[in-house]
């Protein structure tokens, strides 16, 4: 995909977690974020100062655009962004040396690609869940919604990942 | 030079990562009302933790200073318990109810200063204890001052070394009593007002407190006169120096006066 197109990709999800914020409500239980995703969709050869100011940037941007608690998604972000390369040298340790590349479904295989998706949506909405709701709401309601938003979030995105690559 | 230039890197990340987040901790706090309680009652937390270890760290090296100290006053209390079962021997004979005026409650110290203009102590006991604000607070060498706002675990204690900070106090010789102030320039040393020049203060008199006040028992020593000098032509400013040493106070006691409400009433039914 050229650059062009990946930066079209990239605004078109954050239009869709846009909406997804500002406009559909899924009650308490669910909080669904394509944000992990966005970070994945940052080429992998970027540093780490580049991807922690993306991601955090983003969040922010994504507050204050949907009028939610400035901080809150910014903070989650840079949570998720941090171990990013960690995390992929940890689940899929690919040796990829092209300088803008960013790590395709058909080239990480499923199991890994969304180990990875999950690993960084959990950390980002574990980060997200426990700002919002900790001492406010029982561990019980924290915990089932950390799990199903993780999941909801995690098949959006790997929905997005196909989608992706089809352009590619 | 390629681990250095890796190792800078690695830092620079950490600390842009640390910005950042404590960045977003600050925005979250800002527009969160939930949040910022939530932030602030950790870091509040946080701080009495580290005020209660730090002071637990110089309270060990100053157990010595604390022991011999203690020993002093065991010795003074002993021997004033001494006096009181024999008095209440002889009272014991004629029927008589005696019943103590203040109740005393030990506290350490978290945290204090003594370098301002205001000073201040934090003690480590609070509500759960039955502390209230405007309870006194001593020791066996002197007054420390009042409570001025209490919480669950912790008692804010407004310093007698604080601008407009008073004492009722009197010379143990003549009985003259005055106001006690904090100058404002050492924290050993503070100054008695209003005494008559025609009451001789001579340095080394013991200075007590009066009684006077709801707050302090009478007859605490709490300094010894230094110098002497005419104020305004009518009385005498005595500058004393303090008993109590605020810079090595570990210990304290909150003293509560058992008659308070009672003359309080008096003071309101008077129109």
């Amino acid at each position: 995909m050229s650059r062009s197109r990946s930066i079209l990709f990239f605004v078109m999800v954050f239009l869709i977690q846009l909406a997804i914020s500002n406009f559909l409500n899924l009650g308490p239980w669910i909080t669904i974020s394509l944000i992990p995703f966005l970070i994945l969709q940052i080429p992998l050869q970027r540093t780490p100062h580049v991807v922690m100011l993306s991601a955090f940037g983003l969040g922010l941007l994504l507050d204050w655009l949907s009028a939610g608690v400035l901080g809150l998604n910014a903070f989650a972000a840079l949570m998720a962004a941090a171990p990013r390369r960690l995390l992929y040298r940890l689940i899929i340790n690919g040796e990829r040396k092209d300088v803008l590349w960013i790590p395709l479904l058909r080239d990480t295989g499923l199991p890994k690609y969304l180990n990875y998706l999950l690993s960084l949506t959990a950390i980002y909405l574990a980060a997200f869940i426990l700002l919002d709701c900790v001492s406010v709401r029982p561990f019980g309601f924290i915990l089932v919604k950390f799990v199903a938003s993780t999941l909801v979030s995690s098949l959006l995105g790997l929905l997005l990942a196909y989608a992706f690559q089809r352009r590619s | 030079m390629n681990i250095r230039r890796g190792l800078l890197s690695t830092i620079s990340a950490i600390t842009l990562f640390l910005v950042l987040a404590a960045f977003a901790i600050v925005l979250v706090a800002e527009n969160g009302v939930v949040q910022r309680y939530r932030i602030l009652g950790t870091a509040r937390d946080m701080q009495a933790w580290l005020w209660t270890r730090s002071s637990n760290i110089g309270t060990f090296f100053n157990y010595r200073v604390e022991n011999k100290r203690l020993v002093a006053e065991n010795l003074a209390l002993r021997q004033q318990l001494a006096r009181y079962q024999a008095a209440g021997r002889a009272l014991d004979s004629v029927a008589v109810r005696v019943e103590p005026d203040f109740s005393y409650l030990s506290a350490n110290i978290v945290k204090q200063t003594v370098n301002r203009q205001r000073n201040h102590l934090i003690l480590d006991r609070g509500r759960k204890d039955g502390i209230e604000p405007g309870l006194g607070v001593v020791t066996a060498r002197g007054v420390v001052g009042i409570v001025g706002a209490v919480g669950e675990h912790y008692a804010y204690v407004i310093s007698i070394l604080g601008a407009g900070q008073t004492v009722s106090v009197k010379l143990a010789g003549s009985g003259a009593f005055g106001p006690m102030i904090w100058p404002g320039t050492r924290p050993d040393h503070m100054l008695l007002r209003e005494i008559p020049v025609h009451i001789q203060a001579a340095p080394g008199d013991t200075v007590l407190t009066s009684g006077f006040s709801t707050l302090y028992p009478p007859d605490i020593p709490v300094g010894s006169v230094v110098s002497a000098q005419v104020s305004q032509g009518s009385s005498q400013e005595l500058t004393v120096a303090l008993f109590e040493d605020f810079r090595t106070l570990h210990s304290v006691y909150v003293v509560r006066n058992n008659h308070q409400a009672e003359i309080e009433a008096l003071y309101e039914q008077v129109p």
